[in-house]
């Protein structure tokens, strides 16, 4: 299995749902209505399966209007601040994410197979 | 006593009463592995088991060292059922007069550092979808006394990260207990008891102190199965010390 179809796994299993309601488009949180303990869950299963470290705040994109603030805050261009502090995402998928803001939480399973590619690969 | 576990991660493992634990968890069938922070304390761990080193492991954990930790848990196999957490540093001072630079210093130690450690061991017992976590809290946490503040602070904030933890984690077969025990004939206790003997037994209603094997055969207790019901909880073994006025 492929890190995307992995992960599919793992999630179907968590939410109990089939695997065809995930995509690398899917919302965790505004699609399948993943919950804090849902994510611990993944974490944890993520660790296990690809022997990676798994820091939570990184992977699930938690501290992205943080960045945002500290961003605006010293006056530093947006989206380069977060391609440096989630170098795990792409130029293209940090423009969508700062355009999606407003409706709501951003995490896409794409974001996780990301994440996942890179640690992977520092491995 | 029947254990769904076998795996015994002891934090604190070289004092007497995690020594005890040891002997009747080696005895029922379970696997201790005892951490300790000093030579000195694998000396007198080796020494009071006498028994198969197949029987139990000891590793080195020196509380407050992170790369000490990550040590730990890379000798450990992703492997653990349960954990008793015996470890807390001894902080006597009144509010008023301590110093600053210690104050920071003791609660990076004793609180900060266990939760790095909780978190880890829950999540290894995540993957194991089971676990059972036991943190031995003082009667202290409890009974407010002199010069005991920042100690009994300590106390209360690592009771309340296990607490939460068997709140969020219950459901996925990870409990915690937190037991009070009041005053031990051992070690730290036996040493205070001896200077202040007629205080002690007056405060206390059973008039005697708990013996440590009490105390050791009372956590094997809450690690078996028969207590599985118990969890994200407070439980005191004092002797009746905190029921009175």
């Amino acid at each position: 299995m492929n890190i995307l179809e992995e992960i599919t796994e793992i999630l179907a299993e968590i939410l109990d749902i089939e695997n065809h309601n995930i995509s690398p488009e899917t919302y965790l949180i505004r699609d399948l209505g993943v919950e804090s303990i849902d994510l611990l869950e993944l974490a944890v299963a993520l660790n296990s399966i690809f022997k990676i470290d798994v820091n939570d705040d990184e992977i699930f994109l938690k501290k992205l209007r943080q960045y945002i603030t500290e961003a605006e805050q010293q006056n530093k261009d947006i989206l380069q601040y977060l391609a440096e502090n989630l170098p795990f995402l792409s130029r293209k998928r940090l423009e969508e994410i700062t355009a999606d803001l407003e409706e709501g939480p951003t995490l896409k399973v794409e974001d996780l197979v990301s994440y996942v590619e890179r640690q992977c690969y520092e491995n | 006593m029947k254990f769904s576990g076998n795996r015994a991660l002891i934090v604190g493992g070289s004092c007497d009463l995690a020594i005890t634990l040891a002997q009747c968890m080696i005895k029922a069938g379970l696997f201790p592995i005892l951490t300790y922070r000093s030579e000195k304390g694998l000396k007198y761990i080796l020494k009071s088991l006498k028994t198969s080193k197949r029987e139990y492991n000891a590793l080195s954990l020196e509380f407050g060292n992170r790369d000490s930790m990550n040590s730990l848990f890379r000798q450990t196999d992703d492997n653990i059922d349960y954990m008793i957490d015996f470890v807390h540093g001894n902080f006597e001072s009144l509010i008023a007069s301590a110093d600053v630079d210690r104050i920071y210093s003791y609660f990076a130690e004793n609180v900060s550092f266990r939760a790095e450690l909780v978190k880890k061991v829950a999540r290894i017992m995540m993957k194991n979808k089971r676990g059972r976590l036991i943190y031995i809290s003082s009667s202290a946490a409890a009974r407010s006394n002199h010069g005991q503040g920042f100690y009994a602070a300590a106390k209360l904030a690592s009771e309340a990260i296990y607490k939460n933890l068997g709140l969020e984690l219950g459901g996925h077969g990870i409990t915690t207990i937190t037991l009070r025990p009041g005053y031990i004939d051992s070690g730290r206790g036996r040493r205070f008891i001896g200077t202040h003997t007629h205080e002690v037994l007056n405060k206390v209603p059973m008039k005697r102190a708990l013996t440590k094997k009490e105390v050791a055969e009372t956590i094997l207790f809450y690690l078996s199965d028969s207590a599985a019901g118990f969890n994200a909880t407070e439980i005191s073994m004092d002797g009746g010390l905190t029921a009175g006025k």
